[in-house]
């Protein structure tokens, strides 16, 4: 069947094309509005001001770019459909370079522009600081599905381990007690505790999958990998307790391998260290 | 001069002789015509979508209403959904299969290898592909293939529940969790018969496209649509092998002792595993090498269709044709070295990330050149606002939106706090689930007249666009925010993290948009069997649309062109053109021009 | 205007579709072997690798293999002279040479496994394993196509429809070539890294 003669679709086709139009322009406004009112988990450490920088400056760029292109989108369906003639066939050549490239060049500025000048430098500093002799080191064993913590100690050495010796109930992490160094060593389970302006040392370990050792608040993400030791390094600025999360799918109980992750003061880690040395200390 | 060549009626041609002497078996269930294979394939796709929408709902009803008891469905799912609360297993199994269907199962067979074996042929003007047996074949095993997916639900331990992503040990050991007993391994045999499939569906498009053009259709005169299956088939042709040879590695490894993925040490179900050596990073490369690019043999599909579908509807060239087809192939090349930015923390070397962010945004310049294309043909044009032209219209938003996600996620810096988060979700769900989605759609309503020789209610159509878009936008659009908020993809539920508490507005918001969009797919269903089988009449050409299967009849003869094929003397978008008594000229159609093209 | 045959594809646009659709099949194989090469690359610098010898059967199997491919260019050159009875005798050797490489492999392997040296037990083993299975595998395919091409000379195809013959013995001999030089590859891969 013949499609009806554009002239007889007029009314409707404007009626329709306006309701896209709208649409899409409303859609992109409340989006930008809804957007602007979200804000990341509130930043606790110092890379990760790096990092929301790079955020934000994404959010404000992909945001303008959104909002201007639904906006032109509408525009166009709505000029568009309230013609019966097209303007014109075809584009000159110049008109068709200068669009595509001028566009696309413009978009390869924001993105590369912004992984070249803000992103690489924060990932650079991030990966590659560094050891400073004030390092707070953990060492971090996850398994389905929780964290298992160690601190080194007063000799500031770990103990071996040996997958050989893991018990659940009793040895989690297979810690070789003959060894002398891991007499010292405190163990906690799912709690981490740190003191806020020091940088912290994550190696991480992972018994049977890999999980991702997540905090939200610090921009910290890395997956504990099996057969791998990966580290992270971050200096938290910010007192208080935080929740870590497993980001790499783990298995049934992924969605609550949580762990307690606090910054304290100096003092209250000291103090805090000496406690656990005391009650943890006597294990044989 | 007319607008288009003689209708052609239904012409005995020799082979059409022979035809209907063939069984209902020959003629329709093993048939070796691509029309009805790609029929078949679509028809396959659509049931297994209501199988992935099902799941798609079940997940929304978990995350949406964490605690609430839904009793009538523990009837259904005694098992998964005991006393009406669904376990995290069945969850995880939920999750996995949803995505593996959808991506798998219902895009690319709709999609990619239904529309391609239906369109390829006609467009390049061919009366078939060039290895009609193979690909009949492969739409045989496409079909064992799916059939293997949906029978491992109903194995011990349930279907799959490694993610679509199948990372090991998760995914290498059975005890890890319940669906890596059978239900990973038939996962894994159901891939490689899929691959197998493409396979012989690439091999068959890449070969029709280069030798079996019409002539006169010069490469320069090709329909975006038919450059887009084209550079996909290449790209899935070369990137799916070594996802093969994971596969067989992973099969290996879970059945044969081997330790490809495992390293050693590996303490699971309490015992210490003998593996040792193996590297999980391994399978990760494995992957991602085809995983990225099968992304974009989804997508260019969806972009070359609606390339082809907003000119019938602005009455006016695609703008920038020449330079559409450069980012087609720029993004084909481009596509297959960027995999990487999926495994930014993934203990890969910092070096490596760097390499793979620099290179991942590259792909934002052809992908620009082609959105910028495709908006632009909306400049200056006569729109027809019909049902195609909505979802097309649909597309370009989406495409839009979705895309610029992909500068975050490749993003390295951006992406260690936003990589696993509802981030991601939300923005492969609008490429993928949206770019594709609507860009099927778009196909559907376009070709149905063509293939069935009825026509769909343009109501219903309108309705079933009307009542999508805004849902679909709203979720996914959401999604990316809940992802910055810092929620983690494939959690059971967030209850269990004080900051995260409020996030249960949005996910109630995302579940009840959810449900609408999931119920508007109805009237898209009603109207595509209505149609079937109580639809009007399509003429050939209802759409007045320039390329070459719009020259034959709805639907087309078998041998497609009747007795003689057609000579192309014209580009594919010779809309507005002056030298015929009508706004468009089909390719066939006899210029008295220089022959043309843009 | 082209005719009312349904199948309008003359030989020579037959030839092309099939050389065009033969060599994309051969690009995807290649990229399934650089697949496994590159992860037995990966693999390789693991602590636990642990080399092991190759069977000398492997060896013998290359010329085997390699005879084939020799005698499959022989019965080449004799359909392209029409030389029928000689091709179809040459032919018939390439399919016995295939069959002999065959069953060499699986030789090779009970030699190994005679050795106490399986597919799990260390990955050089595994890689072994691997690699000779998949290029077996597709040797299985290029047999079959062989056997078809041998019986289709043997039974006067070359005489009635030469140059369908001739697109039928390029596809396989191009095949089998390049499955001689994937095996090559693999050897020196399991030889040398």
């Amino acid at each position: 069947m013949p499609m009806p003669h554009d002239a007889e679709h007029r009314p409707s086709s404007t009626l329709e094309s306006g309701l896209l139009a709208l649409l899409f322009a409303g859609l992109a406004i409340g989006g930008v509005w809804y957007g602007a009112g979200i804000s990341l988990p509130e930043l606790a450490s110092r890379h990760g001001a790096g990092i929301d920088a790079m955020l934000n400056y994404l959010l404000l760029t992909v945001g303008a770019i959104f909002l201007v292109g639904y906006c032109v989108l509408a525009w166009l369906i709505w000029q568009g459909a309230r013609r019966s003639i097209i303007v014109s066939r075809l584009a000159t050549r110049r008109t068709e370079l200068l669009l595509s490239t001028a566009l696309g060049l413009g978009m390869a500025l924001i993105a590369e522009g912004g992984v070249l000048a803000i992103g690489m430098p924060v990932w650079a500093e991030y990966f590659g600081s560094p050891p400073s002799n004030d390092v707070v080191t953990i060492d971090v064993t996850a398994q389905q599905f929780m964290w298992n913590v160690r601190y080194p100690g007063p000799d500031g050495v770990l103990g071996r381990t040996n997958p050989t010796l893991i018990d659940d109930s009793s040895n989690p992490v297979g810690v070789d007690r003959s060894d002398p160094a891991s007499k010292d060593d405190l163990f906690f389970q799912n709690e981490f505790t740190v003191p806020v302006n020091r940088p912290v040392k994550v190696r991480l370990h992972a018994r049977d999958v890999i999980h991702s050792f997540f905090l939200p608040h610090f921009r910290v993400k890395q997956d504990a990998v099996p057969g791998m030791t990966p580290e992270v390094v971050f200096v938290p600025t910010r007192t208080g307790s935080y929740e870590l999360l497993c980001a790499e799918l783990c298995g049934l109980a992924h969605y609550r391998m949580r762990a307690t992750f606090s910054v304290v003061t100096q003092q209250e880690y000291d103090a805090w260290l000496d406690r656990e040395q005391q009650s943890q200390g006597s294990q044989p | 001069m007319s607008a288009t060549a003689p209708v052609m009626v239904r012409t005995e041609s020799e082979h059409g002789d022979h035809a209907l002497e063939f069984g209902v078996l020959r003629r329709y269930v093993f048939s070796t015509d691509h029309k009805i294979i790609g029929i078949q394939y679509i028809l396959t796709g659509l049931v297994m979508a209501l199988v992935g929408a099902s799941l798609a709902a079940l997940i929304r009803l978990q995350l949406g209403w964490p605690e609430r008891q839904w009793t009538f469905l523990s009837q259904l799912f005694p098992k998964g959904m005991p006393g009406g609360v669904m376990t995290p297993e069945f969850y995880l199994a939920v999750v996995t299969m949803h995505g593996t269907i959808m991506v798998f199962f219902f895009i690319s067979y709709v999609l990619v290898s239904g529309f391609g074996n239906y369109l390829v042929p006609l467009q390049v003007g061919a009366r078939d592909m060039a290895f009609p047996f193979l690909n009949m074949l492969s739409y045989w095993v496409a079909f064992l293939a799916a059939v293997v997916m949906v029978v491992s639900f109903f194995v011990e331990g349930g279907a799959a529940a490694s993610g679509w992503t199948a990372y090991p040990p998760l995914s290498a050991v059975a005890a890890a969790i319940p669906g890596s007993q059978m239900g990973q391994t038939l996962w894994l045999l159901s891939m490689a018969f899929f691959i197998a499939s493409f396979t012989m569906s690439g091999l068959n498009i890449v070969a029709t496209v280069f030798s079996l053009r019409a002539p006169g259709m010069s490469l320069w005169r090709l329909p975006l649509t038919v450059w887009s299956y084209f550079i996909a088939a290449i790209i899935g042709l070369l990137a799916f092998p070594p996802l093969t040879a994971g596969a067989v590695m992973l099969l290996l490894d879970r059945h044969a002792g081997t330790s490809f993925f495992l390293p050693a040490g590996l303490v699971i179900g309490n015992q210490l595993l003998p593996n040792q050596g193996g590297s999980p990073l391994l399978w990760q490369h494995l992957f991602w090498f085809l995983g990225h690019p099968e992304v974009y043999v989804l997508i260019l599909p969806a972009l070359g269709v609606t390339c082809d579908i907003l000119p019938a509807f602005t009455r006016k060239p695609v703008f920038g044709y020449r330079w559409s087809v450069w980012a087609l192939v720029a993004v084909g090349v481009l596509s297959m070295i960027v995999w990487g930015h999926h495994m930014f923390v993934s203990g890969m070397s910092p070096f490596t990330g760097e390499y793979f962010s620099i290179a991942t945004l590259t792909i934002t310049v052809p992908m620009t050149i082609f959105g910028v294309n495709m908006m632009a043909s909306l400049w200056g044009g006569a729109l027809r606002m019909r049902t195609p032209m909505l979802f097309a219209c649909g597309v370009l938003a989406l495409f839009g939106s979705g895309g610029l996600g992909g500068l975050f996620l490749g993003n390295a810096t951006a992406d260690m706090q936003l990589h696993d988060t509802y981030f991601v979700v939300g923005h492969f769900h609008m490429m993928i689930g949206g770019v594709t989605l609507f860009g099927t759609f778009a196909a559907i309503y376009f070709w149905f007249p063509k293939m069935f020789g009825k026509v769909m209610s343009e109501g219903l159509g309108k309705a079933h666009f009307w009542l999508s878009f805004a849902p679909f936008f709203i979720i996914f659009f959401v999604q990316h925010f809940v992802g910055i908020e810092g929620a983690p993809r494939r959690y059971y539920s967030f209850t269990n993290y004080d900051f995260l508490q409020n996030t249960r507005g949005e996910n109630l918001l995302i579940s009840w948009m959810a449900m609408l969009l999931i119920t508007a797919q109805f009237i898209f269903l009603f109207n595509f069997v209505k149609s079937l089988f109580a639809g009007r009449p399509a003429t050939a050409n209802p759409w007045e649309a320039t390329t070459l299967e719009w020259t034959t009849s709805s639907p087309p003869p078998h041998g497609n062109f009747g007795a003689a094929i057609p000579n192309v003397t014209r580009w594919a978008y010779e809309y507005g053109v002056t030298d015929v008594n009508a706004d468009f000229a089909a390719q066939s159609v006899p210029s008295s021009r220089v022959p043309v093209t843009a | 205007m082209q005719t009312a045959t349904f199948s309008n594809q003359d030989e020579l646009q037959r030839a092309d579709v099939l050389r065009l659709g033969l060599w994309m099949f051969l690009s995807t194989v290649a990229m399934l072997f650089a697949a496994f090469a590159s992860a037995y690359l990966v693999r390789r610098a693991s602590s636990d690798w642990a080399q092991v010898e190759l069977p000398s059967t492997f060896g013998l199997n290359t010329l085997v293999l390699s005879a084939a491919s020799a005698v499959l260019e022989a019965a080449r050159g004799w359909g392209m002279t029409r030389r029928w009875r000689a091709s179809s005798a040459g032919l018939g050797g390439a399919v016995g040479l295939t069959i002999g490489f065959l069953g060499g492999q699986v030789v090779a392997w009970q030699q190994l496994m005679s050795q106490g040296i399986f597919l799990p037990d260390t990955p050089h083993a595994s890689f072994l394993y691997v690699l000779t299975g998949a290029h077996g595998v597709h040797v299985a395919a290029a047999l079959l196509l062989l056997t078809v091409t041998t019986v289709r000379t043997w039974t006067g195809l070359g005489r009635r429809r030469f140059a369908r013959w001739a697109v039928l013995m390029d596809t396989t001999r191009t095949f089998c070539h390049f499955l001689l030089a994937v095996w090559l590859g693999v050897l020196f891969l399991l030889s040398n890294y």
